[in-house]
């Protein structure tokens, strides 16, 4: 029997999303954009809440790496988020502006098109997500186990990321963690 | 007036401490060959995201003047951050489009910026200053007499010109030399 496994982790993700905001904290992070994600709501509430972060919601994936981008220049430690539907509008840009930049952005990305979905449109993205971010050489982590610490991978991601100077990307399925 | 014309002005009339931010193809080769310097941050690839990145550096240092030249297809190419920058008004922010109404850097194709009406575009998505510049005594005019942005200057210049600029490679060397001059502090 199939049982449903999304939809139903809302309090938790709360909880989990209280955990990244307040790594998010610690690493530096003090500017945000992105195009919303319903699966992100807890996260953008945070960043949206909290005056030492400044929060631009975009109106598409490729201007919040563009801000992302100047953000950086100006010495921010900039945090982007999207749906990784939003990754594939914007990969030109990572892939033509951050990376021979050495521009370090950190991407938290909800990963539509898993096992489970029930949206067609979230497949094909789904199944490509992971080698998408692959074939740039880039590096990224999907956050899978309840029993994680995720302000303590992020915490991690985070100084990898500054050592290297490339975007790092945070991968948060429908449920968060099934 | 021509792009070489419209650069030079922007160039000589920019303050030393004034960020320009150029667009893709053309007009950033030919910023990097004539008027190369650390106040300077050319974008090579990502087409129409100078305005998104002038905007990022324009509200993380608002005591920083940003300058954007853009051009028209760039622009067209990411209409929607033109609203975000309207929508949250950043008073240092200049966007200047160099508009030749053509791809000029690809084989000069046609580009739709003569149907599109980018100047009252721009005052309809909440620009402060938006002027037209036919010539370079106007291009002058128009960024001396700015005050408040955001700010939209449509420089309308003719097709052609040279083409054989280098590019700038030291991408890394770039972008360390900007970070550096807009960690400085202003002079004055």
């Amino acid at each position: 029997m199939k049982t449903k496994i999304f939809n139903s982790l809302g309090t938790n993700r709360a909880k989990l999303a209280y955990h990244a905001h307040k790594s998010f904290v610690r690493s530096g992070v003090n500017f945000a954009t992105g195009v919303p994600c319903g699966v992100l709501k807890h996260i953008i509430r945070n960043l949206d809440n909290d005056r030492r972060i400044l929060h631009i919601p975009v109106n598409r994936e490729s201007e919040a790496v563009g801000l992302a981008a100047g953000a950086y220049f100006a010495g921010k430690t900039p945090i982007v988020y999207m749906q990784n539907s939003g990754l594939f509008a914007a990969s030109n840009d990572i892939a033509s502006l951050l990376i021979p930049y050495r521009i370090p952005v950190f991407f938290v990305v909800s990963y539509r098109g898993c096992r489970g979905e029930d949206a067609v449109q979230h497949l094909v993205t789904g199944r490509a997500t992971e080698r998408l971010i692959r074939s740039f050489e880039l590096s990224f982590t999907v956050f899978e186990k309840h029993t994680y610490d995720l302000g303590a991978l992020i915490d991690t991601m985070f100084r990898s990321m500054i050592k290297i100077k490339l975007p790092e990307f945070l991968l948060l399925k429908r449920g968060w963690c099934v | 007036m021509n792009r070489a014309e419209a650069i030079e002005t922007i160039a000589t009339v920019a303050s030393s401490d004034d960020a320009i931010v150029s667009t893709t193809g053309l007009i950033s080769r030919e910023f990097f060959e004539r008027f190369d310097s650390e106040r300077n941050i050319y974008i090579p690839g990502s087409m129409g995201l100078s305005s998104s990145i002038g905007l990022g550096i324009a509200l993380s240092r608002n005591n920083r003047r940003v300058i954007v030249v853009d051009g028209d297809a760039s622009l067209l190419m990411n209409l929607g951050t033109i609203v975000t920058i309207g929508n949250k008004r950043p008073r240092n922010l200049l966007h200047i489009i160099l508009d030749n109404g053509s791809y000029a850097s690809c084989s000069e194709e046609t580009s739709m910026s003569h149907s599109a009406n980018l100047s009252r575009l721009a005052r309809n998505v909440g620009y402060e200053y938006v002027r037209n510049a036919d010539s370079c005594n106007r291009l002058k005019c128009a960024i001396v007499s700015f005050k408040r942005g955001p700010g939209f200057i449509r420089a309308v210049i003719a097709l052609g010109g040279l083409r054989d600029f280098r590019r700038p490679l030291k991408l890394t060397e770039i972008k360390e030399r900007f970070m550096r001059f807009l960690n400085q502090q202003r002079k004055g």
